[in-house]
C-alpha cells in the first residue's frame, strides 16, 4: 500500500521560491501545515548558485517608477505592467524580510546594505553579498524555515505526477529516491518551485538538477507553459564548463573586449549606448556572437571566446566584490583575474517562459499555482534583467504562498481512496521503468542528442529552417525515448531511474520551446532571428502558450497587460 | 581523446539490495588533462556504467552535493583536478558516515545537528518592515562573515577524529553555523545557543584537532568557531551569576 | 583498508531508515600524517606525566639525606635521564609552537570596542613572550641574578 501524508499546502521544490512561499505560508496561518517536496536536500538547489545580486530600489536616487520602466523596458515590452508594479514595490520589503532574517548583505561604512551596478538598471539598486547573492539567500531562507516545525521538509523525493481529480489539484505522487517506492502527499493546494531547464541545453551555466520538472508537471496536467521560447544566454560563461561569471563583475567595472583588445561594445554599435558592458544580456550575448563571427575572437579548445577583461579593478576590489568570481576562474579556466583576463561566452542561464500564472501564482488549474523559474507570472517577458530573478523568486513565492493557502482554506479535501489509487498506478509504472530491458538507446545519448539539436535550434541567433529542424529532431528523439532500455535494477538511489525521469521532463518542455520559438516570426529580446530581424509589434505583441492535449503541443496565444508604458523602440 | 591518457579509478560500489558490506569495483577510462574528479565520474556513469550513484549537481564548488574520499582524503570532488592524481585514484564515500549506496552517504544524522544549534536569527522582538533594515558596520559583518560561507559539504565530518568516535558530537559545521548566529549583531539568541553549546556533546568535546579546517573547500575556519564558542560558553555561564538571565544580550 | 567508525556516527536519531553500510574511518587513521601530528601533540602528554614524576623522585631525595641526594644528581646525570629531559623539551616546544598557531584564532574576534591585532602580530607577541618568560626562568633558577 502507497504510504500518504497529508498536508495543506504541498510545495513542490525547496529553493528560493518553493522555501520564501513555505515561510510565507506558515506565517501568515499559524495552524497551517506544509509539505515542502524537493528531489535534493534543500541547500543543494539551484539558487546556490547565483552570484551577482537581488533588485528592489533601496536609495533616494531611485525610484519604483525607474525600476519599472527599466524590466518593461529589458523585457521588450513583453512583460505584464501590473505584475511588474506589484514587484517592485514588493522587492524592497521582501529583501528587508531576508536581511532580518540573517542575510549577510554587504554594507557600505555607515551600515546601511550596499547597492550595486547591473545590466539593463539606470542606477544602482542591485543589493548583494560579496558575489555570493544566491547561496546566501537560499542559506538564510533555509535557515529560517527551520524554525518553523510546520513546515515539513520530505528531501530527494523526486515528484512524478500531479494528482488531478475533478479538475481539481490534490496532491502529489513522488518517487522516494532513498527507498524506491513512491509516496503520495495531499494538499488542498499544490506550488510549483522546480527551476528553470537549463539542461535541455549542451552548455549551461544550469546545474545538473534543473530538468524542468515543474514545468513537465504542469504541462502535462493540460497547464499552458507560457513564452517558453525566450531563453536567456548570460554573456560570460566559461567555455568548457558554461561556470557563471557574474554580471556583476561588470556591474563593478569589467570589460568586454575581443581577441584584437577592442571594448566592442563602446567602439561598434550594438545598440547598448553609453551603457556599453552595463547593456541587457540579450544585447551583450549577441554582440559576443557577431564579434566570433566577424573573426574578432579567441580560438580555444571549447570554440571561440572573448574576453572579460577584470585587471583594471585592481586586487583589493577583486577580493572585496568578487571573490567568487577570482576562485572560478582560478580553478575552472587556470587564469588569475588580477593579472590575466578571463575567457567568456554566452552560455544559456534563465527560462524566461514558464508555467503560465497569473499575478498570485494561479495557474488554469484549480489548486495548482507555481512561482519562481518555473512560472512565468510575466515579470521577464522577452529578456530578464539581470538581478531582477532572486526577487521574483521572493516577491511572487510568498504571494503564491499566501494565495495557496487562501484556496487550500476555502477547499475541500479529495477523495483519499481514489488518489491512493493513483499512487500505486504510479508506483507500478515507475517499478516497470526501473531496470526495463528494450531497444538499444542509451540514456546519455539520446540526452546529447536533445542537446545539441537545441544548440543547433535555439541558439542566441535563430532562423525557421534550424528551428523547424529541431522541431523535427525532438519529434523523432521522443519516439527514441520510449526504446530506451535501462540497467540498474536498485531500488535504493538508483540515479539511472531518476535521470530517466528527467529526461522525459527536458523532452516535454524543450519541445514546448522549440515549438514556441518556431512560431514567434519576429526577434524580440532574446529571441533573435536572422530571418525576421525586427520586432513586430502588429503581430507578435502577444504571450505564446503551449499546450499539450493528448500528448499532441499545440501553440496559442494571450494578450500583454500594458497599463502606461506603451511600446517604443529598445534602444538604450 | 584519441591521444589522452588513461587513469584507472577504484571505485566504492554498495547496493544494499544485494551487497551485505561494500565492495570496490575499477573502471579505466580515457581521461582529459582539465577534467576535474566529477567529470570522471559522470563519464563512467554516462558511458561505462549506468548503475553507478553518485550525488552531484552545480559543479562550481557551491551546491555541497559531491564530496566523497578521494585517495582517503575528503574532497569536494567537482573542485578536485584530477590532474593533482596519478594513474590510479580511489574514490570512496564520506568517512564517518552511514553509506546508503555506491559513494552516496546518508545526510539526515547531519540535518539533526545542523537544526540542534538553532540557525536562525533569535530577537525579543521582531523588526518590523516598514523600520527598515538593520545598520550593520562592514566590522560587524566581518565578526561573522567567514562562518556564513559554509556549503555544507560535510567535509569536515569526514576528516573530524571526534565525530568518528563520539556520536553524540554536534560536529564542526553545525558548531560553525550556531557561534555565526551568535556573532551576528542583528541577533539576540546567544543565551540560547550557549545553553545548546553547553550540554553533552557539544564544543567541549572538540580536542581541536584542526581537521575541519585542513579540508574546509571554502576557507572556513571550523575549528576557530568551535573554539571560540567553547570560551563564550564558559563566559556566558559565569557571567549569568552577575547578570541575571532573561535581559538583553 | 579502511576500518569502521562508531556504527552510529552521523547516524540519524529516529529508527526506520535502513539498509546502510555503515560509517568508516577516513583512510590512514592513525598513520596519515595530518592526523599523526596531532596524535603526537596528545601523546606528549604522556611525557609531562614522566617528567612530572621525575622532578617528585628528585625532591623526596632532598628530604632522604644527602647520600640520596647526591645519588639523585648522579642519575640525572645519566645519558639516558638527559636524552629524556631533551625529549621533554622537544615536547614542550612542539606543543607550544602548534599551541600557538591555534590559539589565537579561537580568541573572540573583538573584545567589546577593541579590536584584536592582526594574526602575524598575535603570533609574534606569543613567541616574544615565550622567549622572555623562558630567559627570565633561566636568569632567576640559573642563579645569574646578582
Amino acid at each position: 500500500m502507497v504510504e500518504v501524508f497529508r498536508h495543506d499546502l504541498v510545495i513542490v521544490g525547496g529553493g528560493g521560491a518553493g522555501l520564501r512561499a513555505a515561510i510565507a505560508a506558515v506565517e501568515a496561518d499559524p495552524k497551517a501545515s506544509v509539505a515542502l517536496v524537493s528531489k535534493v536536500y534543500p541547500m543543494r538547489s539551484h539558487t546556490v548558485s547565483a552570484e551577482g545580486g537581488a533588485a528592489a530600489v533601496a536609495r533616494e536616487d531611485d525610484s519604483l517608477e525607474m525600476h519599472f520602466k527599466d524590466t518593461v523596458k529589458g523585457s521588450d515590452f513583453l512583460a505584464d505592467q501590473d505584475v511588474v508594479d506589484y514587484f517592485v514595490e514588493e522587492a524592497p520589503k521582501e529583501l528587508t524580510r531576508l536581511e532580518h532574517w540573517g542575510c549577510p548583505w554587504s554594507r557600505d561604512e555607515d551600515g546601511r546594505v550596499s547597492v550595486r551596478a547591473f545590466g539593463g538598471m539606470t542606477t544602482k539598486r542591485t543589493w548583494y553579498a560579496a558575489d555570493k547573492v544566491g547561496f546566501h539567500m537560499l542559506h538564510s531562507l533555509f535557515q529560517h524555515s527551520m524554525r518553523y516545525d510546520r513546515i515539513v521538509r520530505y528531501d530527494e523525493q523526486f515528484v512524478t505526477k500531479l494528482l488531478v481529480d475533478d479538475g481539481v489539484v490534490r496532491g502529489v505522487v513522488a518517487l522516494d529516491v532513498r527507498e524506491g517506492v513512491v509516496k503520495v502527499y495531499l494538499g488542498r493546494a499544490v506550488i510549483l518551485t522546480t527551476g528553470g531547464a537549463g539542461k535541455c541545453f549542451p552548455f549551461t551555466t544550469n546545474g545538473n538538477i534543473k530538468t524542468g520538472d515543474g514545468m513537465a508537471l504542469a504541462y502535462r496536467a493540460g497547464v499552458g507553459l507560457k513564452d517558453m521560447e525566450f531563453v536567456q544566454y548570460h554573456p560570460t560563461g566559461l567555455p568548457g564548463t558554461g561556470i557563471l561569471i557574474t554580471e556583476a563583475s561588470r556591474g563593478e567595472g569589467g570589460y568586454v573586449v575581443n581577441g584584437e583588445g577592442e571594448r566592442f561594445l563602446v567602439t561598434r554599435d550594438y545598440g547598448v549606448g553609453q551603457k556599453a558592458e552595463l547593456g541587457p544580456r540579450d544585447m551583450i550575448s549577441r554582440a559576443i556572437m557577431l564579434e566570433v563571427q566577424a573573426g574578432r575572437g579567441i580560438k580555444g579548445p571549447y570554440g571561440e571566446y572573448v574576453h572579460l577583461d577584470l585587471r583594471h579593478l585592481g586586487e583589493a576590489k577583486i577580493n572585496e566584490r568578487l571573490p567568487f568570481v577570482r576562485l572560478l576562474a582560478k580553478t575552472y579556466a587556470g587564469v588569475d583575474p588580477v593579472f590575466e583576463p578571463i575567457p567568456i561566452r554566452p552560455v544559456v542561464h534563465y527560462m524566461m517562459g514558464g508555467v503560465d500564472t497569473d499575478i498570485d501564482g494561479a495557474t488554469s488549474l484549480p489548486g495548482l499555482y507555481a512561482a519562481g523559474e518555473t512560472a512565468c507570472v510575466s515579470l521577464n517577458g522577452a529578456n530578464r534583467l539581470g538581478s531582477n530573478s532572486l526577487t521574483e523568486c521572493l516577491v511572487f513565492g510568498a504571494r503564491a504562498g499566501i494565495h495557496a493557502l487562501r484556496h487550500a482554506a476555502a477547499s475541500g479535501a479529495g477523495n483519499e481512496s481514489r488518489l491512493a489509487e493513483m499512487g500505486a498506478a504510479e508506483q507500478a509504472r515507475i517499478d516497470s521503468l526501473r531496470g526495463r530491458k528494450r531497444g538499444a538507446e542509451k540514456i546519455a545519448q539520446i540526452r546529447r542528442e536533445m542537446q545539441e539539436s537545441m544548440e543547433r535550434g535555439c541558439g542566441v541567433y535563430r532562423e525557421q529552417p534550424s528551428m523547424q529542424e529541431t522541431v523535427r529532431d525532438l519529434d523523432r528523439i521522443k519516439k527514441r525515448f520510449a526504446d530506451v532500455s535501462l540497467e540498474d535494477t536498485s531500488k535504493v538511489f538508483n540515479t539511472e531511474l531518476t535521470a530517466a525521469l528527467e529526461l522525459e521532463n527536458m523532452l516535454d518542455v524543450a519541445e514546448a520551446v522549440a515549438i514556441a520559438a518556431a512560431g514567434r516570426r519576429e526577434s524580440r529580446g532574446a529571441h533573435a532571428c536572422r530571418d525576421f530581424t525586427t520586432r513586430n509589434d502588429q503581430e507578435f505583441l502577444h504571450h505564446s502558450v503551449m499546450f499539450l492535449e493528448g500528448g499532441v503541443p499545440r501553440l496559442d496565444r494571450k494578450p500583454v497587460t500594458i497599463t502606461r508604458f506603451q511600446p517604443e523602440e529598445r534602444k538604450y | 581523446m584519441s591521444d589522452s591518457k588513461k587513469v584507472r579509478f577504484v571505485l566504492t560500489r554498495f547496493d544494499p539490495d544485494q551487497d551485505q558490506v561494500p565492495k570496490t569495483q575499477e573502471y579505466e577510462i580515457p581521461v582529459r588533462p582539465d577534467w576535474k574528479i566529477l567529470d570522471a565520474l559522470n563519464y563512467i556513469k554516462d558511458e561505462v556504467d549506468p548503475t553507478l550513484s553518485h550525488r552531484w549537481s552545480c559543479r562550481m564548488a557551491v551546491c555541497g552535493s559531491c564530496g566523497m574520499m578521494v585517495n582517503g582524503e575528503p574532497r569536494l570532488t567537482c573542485s578536485t583536478p584530477l590532474s593533482d592524481y596519478g594513474d590510479v585514484v580511489e574514490i570512496a564515500p564520506l568517512a564517518n558516515f552511514p553509506v546508503v549506496r555506491d559513494l552516496v552517504v546518508e545526510l539526515e544524522g547531519f540535518m539533526d545537528k545542523f537544526k540542534a544549534v538553532k540557525p536562525w536569527i533569535l530577537r525579543a522582538k521582531e523588526k518590523a518592515v516598514e523600520e527598515g533594515t538593520h545598520r550593520q558596520t562592514p566590522d560587524e559583518l566581518h565578526a561573522f562573515k567567514q562562518f556564513s560561507m559554509c556549503i555544507n559539504c560535510m567535509l569536515c565530518y569526514a576528516a573530524c577524529p571526534v565525530v568518528m568516535n563520539s556520536p553524540e558530537f554536534l560536529g564542526p559545521a553545525a558548531i560553525a553555523l550556531g557561534h555565526r548566529y551568535n556573532m551576528d549583531s542583528r541577533d539576540e539568541g546567544s543565551r540560547e545557543r550557549n545553553e545548546v553549546f553547553r550540554g553533552e556533546g557539544t564544543v567541549f568535546e572538540c580536542s581541536y584537532a584542526n581537521e575541519c579546517t585542513e579540508v574546509c573547500p571554502k576557507g572556513v575556519d571550523p575549528a576557530a568557531a568551535v573554539n571560540q564558542a567553547k570560551l563564550n560558553a564558559v563566559v556566558d555561564w559565569a557571567t549569568s551569576f552577575v547578570v541575571p538571565r532573561g535581559g538583553g544580550k | 583498508m579502511s576500518v569502521p567508525a562508531n556504527p552510529k556516527a552521523m547516524a540519524p536519531h529516529r529508527p526506520g531508515r535502513t539498509r546502510t553500510a555503515p560509517p568508516m574511518r577516513p583512510d590512514g587513521f592513525p598513520s596519515a600524517p595530518r592526523y599523526r601530528t596531532y596524535l603526537l601533540f596528545d601523546a606528549t602528554g604522556l611525557t609531562y606525566l614522566l617528567a612530572g614524576f621525575a622532578v617528585l623522585a628528585v625532591a623526596w631525595s632532598l628530604g632522604s639525606g644527602p647520600e640520596a641526594w647526591a645519588r639523585a644528581l648522579e642519575t640525572l646525570r645519566s645519558p639516558i635521564a638527559i636524552a629524556f629531559h631533551v625529549l621533554v623539551l622537544v615536547s614542550a616546544i612542539f606543543v607550544g609552537v602548534r599551541f600557538f598557531r591555534l590559539f589565537p584564532k579561537a580568541q573572540p574576534a573583538r573584545i567589546g570596542p577593541a579590536k584584536p591585532p592582526p594574526r602575524p602580530v598575535i603570533h609574534a607577541m606569543l613567541y616574544v613572550a615565550w622567549a622572555g618568560i623562558t630567559l627570565a626562568l633561566v636568569a632567576v633558577l640559573g642563579g645569574f641574578l646578582p
